[in-house]
C-alpha cells in the first residue's frame, strides 16, 4: 500500500476532563492550523464564533486562519466521505488534514477501526496518529477507576500531560511512570492550558513513506531499547523483583513488551502469523505497532499497526529511518504472555528462537 | 436403626460387571443411591448397604457392563420418520412412491402437510420432470407433500407445497441450490437440490405442522430406540432448536432417559434450517438441563468420499464432469477455522468437526494446532468425526493436540460405502480407510458412533464386531476384510464405546464406567461379550437398561 496521496488523519482522544476541549481550542486558533479539516463533537464546546468566517451551514464553518470546523454526523465513516466530495467538487477549500475529536467517554477503538478498515475510507485516508490527553490532576484515579481511558493511553502514540502546573513534581512523575507502563513507545510531553505546539499534535508521521520524521526514529529507538533494557523505565515497582520485562499497569492488567528480531523475516509467514493473532489473541491486544525487516524487500521496511483484532493493511517505507535494520515489534496487551508470542512467531512465521533477543536477565 | 439415606436405593448382585474402570476392571456387586454408584466391589463391600427398602436387581450370572455412549447421532429424525412420516424403501419406484402417497393423502385432515421420505437419490433426474410432478400433483390430492432422499440433501415437493413455499417458475436458484425445472417446458418440478430444500422445509416448519409436543415424541422415541441397543448417552451431533427444546423439554419432565449431549451448527447445515452460529449458541443457556448439555460445536469441513465432495491430499480419479485433478475441497479456510475454533474456546464450547476426507483432517488439525499455541492447554475436547482418511504423518497429532477422534458411522469393514469409495477413488486408496489400530497405537482418544439415521439402526453391536474382526456382521461381503491390520482387541473397543467417548463427550466425570461417584448407568448383557467368539458379538442381545439406576428397558 503507498500511502502519498492519503489524506493524514490525527484522532485527539482523551478522557472527560483531559484538557482536550482545551488543547482543541488552542490549536484552532493557531496559524498552522490552516487546510486543516477539525472534525469536533459539539460546535457548543469550543468558542468559534468570533473566528468564523463563514458559516455556509449548521455543520461546517471556515475559520479566519484557513481551518475547516466540521461537526460530527451520527457517523464518522459519512462525515469523511461528505468532506472529501465537496473537497473534489470544489465546495469548500482544499485540505491537507484531518484532526478527529473523539467524544471524553468514549473507547477510541472504534474510530480507529473505521480508520483502518471502511472501504471508502482506507483509500483516501490515512491514520497519522494517536494523541490523547490525561490530565495530571486525576488521571492517575480516572486509569484506575475506568478501562477506556487505560485504552485511550494504550493506543496513543503521544500523550499530552495537561494540568501540570497543578500538581507536584513527585505527582506528576509518578503518573508519567505510570504512563510508560502502560505504553513505552508513545511520546509523552507536558501541557499547560492547552497551550501546545501544533507540530506536537499533528504529523506523527508513522505512516508517512519517507520516514524521516524524528518521531519515527525516536518511537523505533525507543522499541528497541524497551526489548532489552529491562530498566529502563522509572515505573515503581512495589516490591523485591523489578527485572522482568514486562511492565505491569498498576491498577490494571495491561501490559507491553517488545521484541526485537535479528533476521529478515518471510513476509508470507509473518503476515500469517498476523491473521493468527488477529483472530485469537486480537481482543487482548491493545496496540501493536511493528516495522518489520521483510526477507523478501530488505531495503523497504513494513510498518504494521494494529488496534485490536484490526490491522492496518502493511506499508512499506521507501527506506529504513536509521542504521538499525532489525526488526522491532512492540505489544500493549491485556495479560498474553510474552512467551507465546515469541513461541508463534517461531512455530508460524518461522522466526529462528535464536533470533530473538530477549532483556537481560 | 441407621437413617434410610445410609442405604442404596438399589443394589444389583451376582453379575459380572465389567467396569470400563482400569483400577477395577471386573465387580459382582454394585449399590446405587440418587441415581449414582454409591459402592462397586464384591459382596462384602456392598451387602451393608442393602436396607429394608433398597431394590435389588439379581444378575444370575450375566455380564453387565457400562451403558454405552454413541459419539455421533441426529436424535430427532429416527422419531420423527417412525412416528410422523410416510416411509417406503429407497428402492421405490416414482409410481410405487406416487400409489404409497395417494393412499395417504387420501386419508389426511384437509390441507395438511404429507412428509416422507426416503427415495433413492438416484430418481432425482427421472422425477425432474413435467410428467413426474404431473404423476406426483395427481397422487397429492392438493395437499402440501414433501418427500426426502436418502442422502436428506435434497427434496421432491408437491405444486401446493412450492406455493405455500412462494417458490414460482421465475424464482432464482439460491446459493448452493437449485429449484428443478423441466428441461423442455421450463415448468417446475418440484425437485429441490441441496440448498433449495430449505425453501419448503422452512414453509413446512412455519406451517406448524411439527408441534413442540411432536418433536418430544419423536426425541423420545428415538433414545428409546437408544436404550435397547444399551446406548444412555449420545451427541446431537447437529442440534438445531426445535431439537435442543425437545430434549430439554423431556428432561423437565423427567422423562429424558440418556445422557444428551448437543453439538449447535456454526452455520446452517445443508439438511437442517434454522438459527444457526452465534444466534443459536446465544440460546443454549435456556435448552440446558440436567441431562442436557449444550456444549459443542458442529463444523462441517467438507462432504463425503462418495459423492467426491470430501476433501483429499490426493486426486479422485477421473472422470468427465470433474476432470483429472479433482481433489475436493474444504468449505473453511485455515483462518476462517481457527477464528470459529477461538471464538468457541471463549464461549466454553468445543468443536465436532465434520472432516470426511484426509486434507480436511490435516486442515482441521492445523487449524487446532493454531488455536493450541495462542490458547493454550484447554479442558475442551475437538473432535474429528469419521476419523477415516487420515494421512500418516497426521496420526500422532491427534494425541498431540488432544483432539478425539469420532468414529462414525459404523462402516470399518466391507459395506456398500466401501465400495462408492473405490469408485471414487481406487480399491487401493479406497481401503485405507479407518486406521484404528495406527490411532490407537499413537495414542489418540476414540469414540464410537452410529450417525443414525445415515446407518438405518444404530446398533452399537455391529459397530463393537466389526472394529475387532473388520469383517461386515451382517453376513454381507463374507470373507472380505476391510485392512485386517487395523483391527483392535475387545477390551479397547469397548473402552471405545464408553469411558474413552465419555471423555470425548465432555463427560468423562460423570459417565462412562462403573465406578464410585458415577451416573448409574449400567446394561445387561444375554451373553458374555468376552467369552464368545468374535464374529457372535453383534449378535449381544441387550437385556435390561438403566439410566440413573432407574430401568429404562427391559428385553420383551
Amino acid at each position: 500500500m503507498d500511502a502519498v496521496d492519503h489524506i493524514p488523519v490525527t484522532v485527539l482522544t482523551g478522557f472527560l476532563g483531559s484538557g482536550k476541549t482545551t488543547v482543541l481550542n488552542h490549536l484552532l486558533r493557531q496559524p498552522e492550523m490552516g487546510g486543516v479539516v477539525a472534525i469536533i463533537n459539539e460546535f457548543g464546546e469550543v468558542a468559534l464564533d468570533h473566528l468564523l468566517v463563514e458559516s455556509s451551514e449548521d455543520r461546517l464553518a471556515l475559520l479566519d486562519n484557513g481551518c475547516i470546523c466540521c461537526s460530527v454526523r451520527e457517523d464518522l465513516i459519512e462525515t469523511l466521505d461528505d468532506l472529501a466530495a465537496r473537497r473534489a467538487a470544489g465546495t469548500i477549500p482544499p485540505f491537507h488534514r484531518v484532526l478527529v475529536e473523539t467524544t471524553g467517554l468514549a473507547d477510541p477503538v472504534p474510530v480507529l477501526h473505521t480508520l483502518m478498515t471502511a472501504p471508502d475510507i482506507v483509500g483516501r485516508y490515512r491514520i497519522d496518529g494517536v494523541v490523547a490527553t490525561v490530565d495530571a490532576v486525576n488521571g492517575a484515579h480516572t486509569l484506575h477507576a475506568h478501562a477506556e481511558a487505560v485504552r485511550q493511553v494504550a493506543v496513543a502514540d503521544r500523550l499530552l500531560v495537561t494540568k501540570t502546573d497543578l500538581v507536584s513534581g513527585d505527582t506528576l512523575a509518578r503518573l508519567e511512570a505510570r504512563l510508560v507502563a502502560i505504553n513505552p513507545v508513545a511520546a509523552l510531553s507536558q501541557v499547560s492550558n492547552g497551550i501546545v505546539d501544533p507540530a506536537r499534535v499533528l504529523d506523527a508521521g508513522l505512516f508517512d513513506p519517507a520516514a524521516r520524521s524524528a518521531d519515527v526514529v525516536r518511537w523505533f529507538e525507543t522499541a528497541a531499547r524497551a526489548a532489552v533494557e529491562p530498566h529502563h523505565h522509572a515505573h515503581d515497582c512495589e516490591g523485591t523483583r523489578c527485572d522482568h520485562p514486562v511492565h505491569h499497569a498498576h491498577d490494571s492488567d495491561v501490559q507491553s513488551f517488545s521484541l526485537v528480531i535479528d533476521e529478515p523475516i518471510h513476509g508470507e509467514a509473518f503476515s500469517r502469523w498476523l491473521d493468527y493473532v488477529a483472530a485469537l489473541k486480537g481482543e487482548d491486544l491493545l496496540r501493536f505497532k511493528a516495522i518489520v525487516n521483510v526477507a523478501e524487500q530488505p531495503d523497504a521496511p513494513l510498518v504494521v499497526h494494529g488496534v485490536q483484532h484490526v490491522f492496518h493493511p502493511p506499508i512499506s517505507l521507501a527506506g529504513w529511518p536509521s542504521e538499525d535494520r532489525r526488526s522491532r515489534l512492540v505489544f500493549i496487551v491485556r495479560g498474553i504472555p510474552r512467551e507465546i508470542i515469541e513461541t508463534t512467531l517461531c512455530k508460524f512465521a518461522a522466526v529462528s528462537r535464536t533470533a530473538i533477543q530477549r532483556p537481560a536477565a | 436403626m441407621p437413617m434410610d439415606k445410609s442405604f442404596a436405593d438399589t443394589v444389583f448382585r451376582n453379575g459380572r460387571i465389567y467396569t470400563s474402570n482400569r483400577k477395577q476392571p471386573w465387580a459382582t456387586w454394585a449399590a446405587v443411591r440418587a441415581g449414582r454408584f454409591i459402592a462397586v466391589g464384591e459382596e462384602r463391600d456392598v451387602a451393608p448397604l442393602v436396607g429394608e427398602r433398597t431394590a435389588t436387581v439379581d444378575l444370575g450370572g450375566r455380564m453387565a457392563m457400562p451403558g454405552i455412549v454413541d459419539i455421533h447421532n441426529h436424535i430427532m429424525m429416527g422419531g420423527q420418520a417412525d412416528l410422523y412420516e410416510l416411509r417406503f424403501a429407497s428402492s421405490a419406484s416414482v409410481a410405487k412412491i406416487a400409489e404409497t402417497l395417494h393412499k395417504a393423502a387420501s386419508a389426511a385432515a384437509p390441507g395438511a402437510w404429507i412428509v416422507g421420505g426416503q427415495f433413492g437419490n438416484n430418481l432425482l433426474g427421472e422425477m425432474n420432470t413435467a410428467e413426474s410432478c404431473a404423476l406426483l400433483d395427481a397422487a397429492c390430492l392438493g395437499h402440501p407433500v414433501v418427500l426426502r432422499d436418502d442422502s436428506y440433501h435434497n427434496r421432491w415437493a408437491s405444486s401446493a407445497a412450492l406455493r405455500l413455499a412462494g417458490v414460482q417458475a421465475d424464482t432464482p436458484n439460491p446459493t448452493d441450490g437449485e429449484i428443478g425445472r423441466d428441461l423442455k417446458t421450463g415448468t417446475l418440478t418440484g425437485i429441490m437440490i441441496e440448498a433449495a430444500s430449505g425453501l419448503v422445509e422452512r414453509a413446512l416448519a412455519a406451517s406448524g405442522h411439527y408441534t413442540a409436543e411432536m418433536d418430544r415424541a419423536a426425541v423420545a422415541r428415538s433414545i428409546s430406540v437408544l436404550n435397547t441397543y444399551g446406548v444412555t448417552a449420545f451427541i446431537d451431533a447437529a442440534s438445531m432448536q426445535p431439537i435442543m427444546a425437545a430434549l430439554k423439554g423431556l428432561d423437565d419432565r423427567g422423562e429424558l432417559t440418556a445422557w444428551a449431549v448437543c453439538a449447535m451448527p456454526v452455520v446452517e447445515p445443508g439438511f437442517m434450517f434454522g438459527k444457526a452460529g452465534e444466534e443459536l449458541f446465544a440460546l443454549r443457556e435456556e435448552y440446558r438441563g440436567a441431562h442436557v448439555k449444550p456444549d459443542y460445536v458442529k463444523v462441517f469441513l467438507d462432504g463425503v468420499p462418495g459423492a467426491k465432495t470430501a476433501a483429499f491430499h490426493e486426486p479422485y480419479l477421473a472422470d468427465p464432469v470433474r476432470g483429472c485433478c479433482f481433489r475436493g475441497a474444504t468449505m473453511l479456510t485455515v483462518p476462517d477455522l481457527i477464528r470459529w475454533l477461538g471464538r468457541c474456546e471463549k464461549l466454553g464450547l468445543a468443536a465436532k468437526i465434520h472432516c470426511a476426507g484426509d486434507a480436511a483432517v490435516t486442515q482441521a488439525l492445523d487449524a487446532i494446532d493454531v488455536v493450541r499455541s495462542f490458547n493454550g492447554p484447554t479442558h475442551l475436547v475437538h473432535q474429528i468425526a469419521h476419523a477415516s482418511y487420515i494421512t500418516p504423518d497426521d496420526i500422532p497429532r491427534f494425541a498431540a493436540l488432544g483432539v478425539a477422534a469420532d468414529l462414525s458411522p459404523i462402516i470399518w469393514y466391507p459395506t456398500v460405502f466401501l465400495e462408492a469409495h473405490k469408485a471414487a477413488m481406487g480399491d487401493e486408496r479406497a481401503q485405507r480407510f479407518w486406521p484404528n489400530r495406527d490411532l490407537k497405537n499413537a495414542g489418540a482418544l476414540m469414540a464410537g458412533g452410529s450417525d443414525w439415521p445415515v446407518i438405518p439402526i444404530p446398533d452399537p453391536w455391529q459397530g463393537i464386531e466389526g472394529m475387532v474382526t473388520r469383517q461386515n456382521p451382517t453376513g454381507d461381503f463374507p470373507g472380505k476384510s476391510l485392512w485386517a491390520e487395523q483391527a483392535l482387541d475387545l477390551a479397547t473397543v469397548i473402552d471405545i464405546y464408553t469411558i474413552d467417548a465419555a471423555r470425548a463427550a465432555g463427560l468423562g466425570q460423570t459417565i462412562g464406567s462403573i465406578e464410585t461417584g458415577k451416573s448409574a448407568d449400567l446394561i445387561v448383557l444375554d451373553q458374555m461379550i468376552f467369552d464368545v467368539a468374535p464374529d457372535r458379538l453383534a449378535d449381544t442381545r441387550v437385556e435390561m437398561t438403566f439410566f440413573e439406576g432407574r430401568k429404562v428397558y427391559e428385553r420383551a
